[in-house]
């Protein structure tokens, strides 16, 4: 029992040391969103409500920039749901490697990622490594439980906190180009990586920002098919 | 914001995003898939991560508030690249990424 009760020790030690710096940006940028978000009208209880919940920050800055630009409701819940949608291909992509758990884990852990633990994840089923369920639900709550908490302490303090948004929002930035990088496996992946930017660009050119994403992701997949099977050629 | 309002934009939300998190899961774990369609997922990350990164710095009126304001989160992407390949690590990135725009927006 001692050498169990160790192991779940350094188990737990692992998934902090990886979700160290995910929870450091998220408290910078949560701030930021918890402010944006009391501004908006929510308090710090819906705050954290939401965001245990829905856990997007995207999404949650988009809802609170839109209601604070007076968008009618069906408008806001549509354009917050067409930036939601790219959490399906995260979990289509993350089912593969699911597979060693039951439909019940898998599922636990689908409702319960965000992001950059999706990114975590994925990284070390990937590549082999000893990932078990219980690390995976560790690493999802722990963030779920430092994004909910540091959006709602910025709702609390509300217009005390003066986190420049720009700042707050490049952490994010510097985050996903950290897991971008570490998807860089080939000429492959950097044609896709061109393509989606490229497909971002044009969708906002073309007034739908609001499909961005999920167009891009689509677009960067189709060439990465093309340049795979012109590889294989 | 009425208690209301509230509730309504967080249950459409939060019920959509639910089910477009374990639909894929519900409906595609333990199917043995074809190498082609394994293939496409395995390409998935790669283009989110992409379009993020683009959706947070790219767009048609970047330049709109001056050149520098438009190029300086380009140049603060470019010195975060360079830590992320030179450490793999996510701690540094951040912090260096931040430290970059921090010190590119005081220019």
């Amino acid at each position: 029992m001692q050498s169990s009760s160790s192991s779940q020790s350094l188990s737990f030690r692992r998934v902090l040391t990886l979700a160290l710096p995910v929870m450091l940006s998220y408290v910078a940028v949560g701030l930021a969103c918890g402010v944006l978000s009391q501004r908006a009208g929510m308090d710090p209880v819906g705050c954290f409500v939401l965001s245990a919940t829905y856990l997007s920050g995207g999404g949650q800055f988009m809802i609170a920039n839109l209601w604070l630009a007076g968008t009618p409701m069906g408008s806001l819940i549509i354009s917050v749901c067409a930036i939601s949608t790219r959490f399906a291909l995260y979990s289509a992509s993350l089912a593969p490697a699911l597979k060693r758990f039951s439909k019940r884990e898998s599922l636990a852990i689908a409702a319960t990622f965000t992001e950059e633990a999706y990114g975590i994840t994925l990284d070390q089923l990937a590549s082999g490594k000893d990932w078990s369920f219980g690390d995976a639900l560790a690493l999802d709550l722990v963030l779920m439980l430092t994004w909910a908490a540091s959006v709602a302490a910025g709702a609390a303090l509300g217009s005390l906190a003066s986190i420049p948004t720009a700042l707050a929002s490049f952490a994010m930035t510097a985050l996903f180009i950290y897991l971008l990088i570490g998807q860089m496996k080939g000429r492959v992946h950097l044609a896709i990586a061109a393509v989606s930017m490229l497909a971002v660009f044009l969708c906002k050119c073309a007034g739908a920002a609001g499909a961005a994403i999920p167009v891009a992701a689509v677009a960067g997949v189709a060439s990465g098919l093309i340049a795979g099977e012109a590889t294989r050629q | 914001m009425s208690t209301t309002d509230f509730l309504v934009i967080w249950l459409s939300c939060f019920g959509f995003i639910l089910a477009c998190r374990v639909l894929p899961v519900l409906v595609l774990q333990g199917r043995s898939l074809s190498p082609r369609v394994e293939e496409a997922l395995s390409y998935i990350p790669t283009a989110v991560f992409a379009a993020l990164v683009a959706n947070d710095l790219i767009g048609p009126d970047m330049f709109s508030q001056g050149v520098w304001s438009g190029l300086m989160p380009l140049l603060a992407s470019a010195v975060t690249l360079l830590i992320a390949r030179k450490t793999h690590s996510m701690l540094w990135c951040c912090v260096g990424g931040i430290a970059a725009y921090l010190v590119l927006s005081l220019i």
